[in-house]
């Protein structure tokens, strides 16, 4: 035996060599268009780089070492409190009272329970720091952009979830008509942004658009949805979810045709039809899915950039300005490539977080 | 036979060393696409297609040049210029607004063309003194102007007439804020449509409408390296334009696009906007389906102690690098530039003034559309003041104005806070 594969190998590479050579092409497209761009992204963050000046003479990038990051996040006189954003830091412990209230009563597992207070703490602490008397952010955008930035993934991802897992139940059964609706509303999905985008205006214009002329219609007064602070953010929101509604119903999809038909009918035995059966039944079963569904919808919103760049300009007064927005601009617009940089760092590792806490659930599967 | 062929083709080859090989020259321009845009520059409508065409022209008739026109969004397009800056591969011609030229001249990123206009055949005597003073930096001339263009008062006469607001055919102008509150009331009562249009919400037509105002108070919004936007001329322009939101005379969330509708369908009285759409709302309101029907162009008015609008020009710059590496190329980049110029006259279709005192005198130019309604803007136009990093400055002045028009915040605060942000970017 052993003799058969030394003659062998003569002609035919070992193994270990023969993964090496599959792996080379996608390792080398991967290290020069992911990893070393990452490192170089990083490298740029340490400098005051201007995208301009750099390109016309190579010696302009300056060592600044963390001084983006401190510009970033940081400013003068900033003072810590417990009531800076009363509202949220109040809600944040009483997050973090309930998580351990619940933990000690039994009805949640530690697995649970130290996410969320962990979480909790951390909005607790981060929302308590204030510029003081005569002080202020280096950087007065950025903050206020992370926090939109929150809020619509807040929005979005669930929406989302919610929306695609209404639409999955409504269409997993087995007739033609079914079919073609499930294909119709995946289409949305295959779409660029720009022509999702492109319709999304159209559709919010007050003077041409079907929303406000059904408004009209009805005697209503038309809403400048897109430059109206109160409904700007949620109209990127809503053409999100339209947008991103595909990928996810096709999960649930999936997720519930997996689930054993032997369930249902002894349900329906036990009278549990209809809202019932989606309630006891399919979304138990559906745990996994939704979990996934959640996360990779969390991972992708964070990215957000399209929707806030061509339909308001991340207006109106920044309240729709997003992350990859303010690093584009910075980068883009006023050539600040380091500052920039520094950003996507920032960006990156909130985005880390979460693709850890998806690994970790795909972990668990498997134990 | 071979050896014939060889033979013929060595000799075209020597007779004629200097034959210039065929260059392509890439181009990069905003304005809007246009699709078969032609190449009569008499004839084409709008900006897109009035530029293209010339382009168009240019490719086929300069010879042994061709134009390509690159693909580039008016939204994103200095972004995308840096990018190409960037990457090494600069276009090797593009438009740029007199304002951005400091961004790029301070950097050395623009060639200096100046000795060599001549032989362009560019005279440079024939340029007004604002287009010379525009395309000059550092005492280099670093672009070939186009045009100049200001903020302009589009009026809709049929609504003025109506609310008793024309005088020997021409709109009554307001002179003061309150004078300009009573006109918005009348055209209100008169017809129950709203007195004001303009882009108040994204594109920054409300910045360059407060800065007219400031400019006519005599102040401005920074001196050197001092902002001074917390000023109460700032103040004063500010409220001159909140007092018609207040009253219901003109809505701050109309988009650029929604604006220009509700004017086009006739109901604004007055929309403000530049001189890139005079040929366009003129051809629109030649349409019977259109609701703005008499049409009427003036100079912006003057509300406080001095007259001024806001102006800008369009030049066209070619990079320093084009120059010292490949200066076959720069050459046909300054005879694309040479034609563009030459045809300034077509260019001023699109109701952009001519920077070329030749064409400015030209009976062809005074007689277009709506010109003689406007032609006092030439004296008014202001620019702003030149800095690197006015994109930057243009953009913190637009987000918090929209916070008092867009948010309801207070004018005095949302000032002081520009006057900060503003300071800080004067400070890096």
């Amino acid at each position: 035996m052993a003799r058969q594969t030394t003659g062998k190998r003569k002609r035919t590479l070992s193994q270990q060599q023969a993964a090496w050579a599959l792996l080379a092409p996608f390792l080398a497209t991967y290290c020069a268009f992911l990893v070393y761009p990452f490192f170089k992204g990083v490298w740029i963050s340490l400098h005051d780089w201007n995208l301009l000046a750099v390109a016309m003479n190579p010696a302009a990038a300056k060592w600044v070492g963390l001084h983006n990051y401190v510009h970033m996040l940081w400013g003068r006189n900033i003072t810590w409190g417990p009531l800076s954003h009363p509202l949220v830091q109040l809600l944040a412990l009483a997050v973090l009272a309930g998580a351990f209230g619940l933990h000690r009563a039994g009805r949640l597992s530690g697995r649970s329970a130290i996410p969320i207070a962990i979480a909790a703490l951390l909005i607790f602490l981060l929302l308590g720091f204030t510029p003081g008397e005569g002080g202020r952010w280096f950087d007065r955008r950025f903050w206020p952009t992370v926090g939109n930035t929150v809020l619509f993934v807040a929005l979005a991802a669930p929406g989302t979830t919610i929306a695609a897992l209404l639409l999955a139940a409504a269409l997993n059964r087995e007739t033609r008509m079914m079919a073609v609706f499930r294909t119709l509303f995946f289409l949305s999905q295959v779409l660029s942004v720009t022509v999702v985008t492109l319709i999304w205006q159209i559709m919010f214009s007050p003077t041409q658009g079907l929303i406000d002329n059904v408004i009209r219609v009805f005697g209503g007064s038309p809403v400048s949805w897109l430059t109206d602070p109160h409904f700007a953010m949620l109209a990127i929101v809503v053409t999100t979810i339209w947008w991103s509604l595909g990928i996810a119903m096709i999960l649930f999809l999936a997720g519930m045709q997996d689930i054993n038909r032997e369930i249902y009918e002894a349900a329906a035995l036990d009278n549990a039809r209809g809202w019932k059966s989606f309630w006891f039944i399919t979304l138990p079963n559906l745990k996994r899915t939704i979990t996934l569904v959640v996360v990779l919808q969390i991972i992708l919103h964070f990215q957000v950039f399209g929707q806030s760049h061509l339909m308001t300009q991340g207006g109106p007064d920044d309240r729709t300005q997003v992350l990859v927005r303010y690093i584009y601009q910075s980068a883009f617009r006023d050539s600040e490539i380091g500052r920039a940089s520094a950003m996507a760092v920032f960006l990156f590792a909130i985005m880390s977080v979460f693709a850890v806490i998806q690994f970790l659930i795909g972990r668990e599967k498997s134990e | 036979m071979k050896h014939l062929a060889l033979g013929l083709a060595l000799a075209a080859g020597l007779a004629s060393p200097a034959a210039a090989e065929p260059v392509t020259v890439n181009l990069a321009r905003f304005f809007g696409a246009c699709e078969n845009a032609g190449t009569d520059t008499k004839t084409s409508v709008g900006e897109a297609c009035i530029i293209q065409s010339i382009i168009n022209a240019a490719s086929k008739e300069i010879p042994d040049v061709t134009v390509k026109t690159l693909p580039t969004d008016w939204g994103n397009y200095y972004d995308h210029v840096k990018a190409m800056f960037a990457a090494g591969n600069p276009p090797d011609i593009f438009v740029i607004h007199r304002s951005s030229i400091p961004e790029f001249a301070s950097l050395g990123a623009l060639a200096d063309i100046g000795p060599d206009l001549k032989a362009a055949g560019i005279d440079t005597s024939d340029w007004t003194e604002g287009a010379k003073k525009a395309v000059t930096y550092d005492g280099k001339i670093v672009a070939v102007p186009m045009d100049f263009h200001a903020n302009l008062w589009h009026v809709n006469m049929d609504i003025m007439k109506k609310a008793g607001l024309v005088k020997d055919g021409k709109p009554i102008l307001p002179h003061s804020p309150e004078e300009l509150l009573a006109q918005a009331k009348k055209v209100k009562e008169a017809t129950g449509k709203d007195y004001l249009a303009a882009d108040f919400s994204q594109f920054p037509i409300g910045v360059r409408l407060v800065l007219s105002l400031i400019w006519q108070q005599g102040s401005n919004i920074f001196d050197g390296d001092t902002a001074t936007i917390d000023t109460p001329e700032a103040l004063n322009a500010v409220k001159a334009i909140t007092q018609l939101f207040d009253g219901g005379y003109a809505n701050p969330k109309l988009n650029y696009a929604d604006s220009q509708q509700e004017f086009l369908n006739g109901n604004a009285a007055v929309l403000v906007n530049g001189t890139w759409v005079v040929n366009e709302y003129t051809k629109q309101a030649e349409n019977p389906d259109t609701g703005l029907k008499d049409y009427y162009v003036s100079d912006f008015p003057q509300l406080f102690g001095q007259p001024a609008t806001w102006a800008d020009n369009h030049t066209w710059a070619i990079p320093s690098t084009l120059k010292d590496q490949h200066p076959e190329k720069y050459k046909a980049a300054l005879k694309v530039a040479a034609f563009i110029y030459n045809h300034d006259a077509d260019w001023a279709r699109t109701g952009h003034m001519a920077v070329r005192k030749s064409v400015l005198e030209s009976k062809a130019y005074r007689d277009l559309p709506h010109r003689a309604e406007y032609v006092g803007t030439e004296k008014i136009a202001h620019d702003t003041p030149a800095s690197p990093e006015y994109s930057k400055i243009q953009d913190a002045l637009n987000r918090n104005l929209q916070s008092i028009w867009l948010t309801g915040k207070d004018p005095k605060k949302a000032l002081a806070e520009a006057q900060n942000e503003v300071q800080d970017i004067l400070d890096q």
